[in-house]
C-alpha cells in the first residue's frame, strides 16, 4: 500500500458496529448516502458475497445519468468486519471493460473494514485502492467537480429563499 | 460559477481578519448593534464601521438603519458556501464517508425512536 496510489480513511464513528454495517452493505441505506448531493442513487444492487454484483445507478438533476452502471464485483464479504469490492472486475470476477470517461472510466478496488471500538463506537477503515497516481487524482477531483456543483446549487436555492422573503 | 467565485473571493478576504471574525462570533448569537459590536473591541468608531462594511459587501452579514441605531446580522448563506466550498476540496472518498456517518446517526436516532 502506497500512499501515492491511495485515498485512506480512518475513522471512530458513534454507532454501535451492527448499524454501520447495515448502512453500509443494506442496498436501501446505501443508496442513501452514497452519491455527492444533489446527485442521487436511482438503482442499486448490491449481492453481499465474493463474486457477487455491486451496480449502482447514479442520476442528476442536470440530466446527468450513468445509466445501468458497470457492475462491479463484491470481492470479500465478512459479517460487521470487512466489505471490499472492485471496479476492476464485474460480477463473477469476469474482467470489466471501463468507461471512456467519468467515475466509470477508471479501475479502483475498496476495502472497507469494520472493528468494535467499545461503548457502542465502531471504528472503521475505509481504503480506495488506485492503479496509477492519475486514476487517484481522478478519482480526488471528482469531489472538486461535484462540489462545485453542490456550491452553485445551494447559491441558487438561497438567491431563491431570499426572493421569495422579499 | 465567477460570480460564485468572486462571491467566495469576498467572503474569504472578510474572514481573513481577527476582528471580523469576532464580530461573525457575535452575530452567531443574534443581531446586534453597532455599538454593542463595538463595545468589546479596542478600536475606534470608524475602525468598526470599516470593518462591518468589508463583512457586508462580502454578504456575510446586512445591516438596517433605524432611526439613529444601526442593527447588524448574520447572512448564513454565503457563509455556508464558503463552508462548503473548504469542505468540497477534500476528496470525493472523504466526502462520501462524511455523508456516510451523517446518515448512520440518522440511522440510529430513528432506531432509539422505535
Amino acid at each position: 500500500m502506497t500512499d501515492k496510489l491511495d485515498l485512506v480513511l480512518e475513522r471512530t464513528i458513534d454507532a454501535p458496529v451492527e448499524l454501520v454495517w447495515k448502512a453500509y452493505t443494506n442496498p436501501e441505506h446505501l443508496k442513501r448516502w452514497f452519491a455527492p448531493r444533489p446527485y442521487e442513487i436511482s438503482e442499486c444492487e448490491l449481492d453481499l458475497r465474493p463474486g457477487g454484483i455491486f451496480r449502482i445507478r447514479m442520476v442528476g438533476p442536470d440530466g446527468f445519468d450513468t445509466g445501468h452502471g458497470n457492475a462491479g464485483c463484491v470481492l470479500e464479504v465478512e459479517d460487521g468486519k470487512i466489505f471490499s469490492w472492485t471496479s476492476a472486475l464485474g460480477p463473477g470476477y469476469r474482467p470489466a471493460e471501463m468507461a471512456a470517461t467519468g467515475c466509470e472510466s477508471f479501475p479502483m478496488t475498496a476495502i472497507v473494514t469494520f472493528e468494535d471500538a467499545g461503548n457502542g463506537k465502531t471504528a472503521y477503515k475505509a481504503v480506495a485502492l488506485h492503479a496509477n497516481e492519475a486514476d487517484r487524482e481522478k478519482h480526488e477531483q471528482m469531489g472538486f467537480h461535484d462540489g462545485w456543483g453542490t456550491v452553485a446549487g445551494q447559491l441558487e436555492e438561497y438567491a431563491q429563499q431570499l426572493a421569495a422573503e422579499a | 460559477m465567477l460570480k460564485d467565485s468572486t462571491r467566495l473571493d469576498r467572503a474569504f478576504q472578510a474572514l481573513a481578519d481577527p476582528a471580523r471574525r469576532g464580530m461573525l462570533s457575535r452575530l452567531a448569537h443574534g443581531p446586534a448593534t453597532v455599538s454593542e459590536l463595538a463595545q468589546p473591541l479596542e478600536m475606534s468608531l470608524p475602525a468598526v464601521m470599516q470593518h462591518l462594511k468589508a463583512l457586508e459587501e462580502s454578504g456575510l452579514i446586512r445591516s438596517e438603519k433605524k432611526g439613529r441605531v444601526r442593527t447588524c446580522r448574520l447572512q448564513p448563506g454565503v457563509l455556508a458556501s464558503a463552508e462548503q466550498w473548504l469542505v468540497d476540496r477534500r476528496s470525493e472518498w472523504e466526502v462520501r464517508h462524511d455523508r456516510f456517518e451523517e446518515y448512520v446517526m440518522e440511522l440510529k436516532d430513528k432506531e432509539k425512536d422505535k
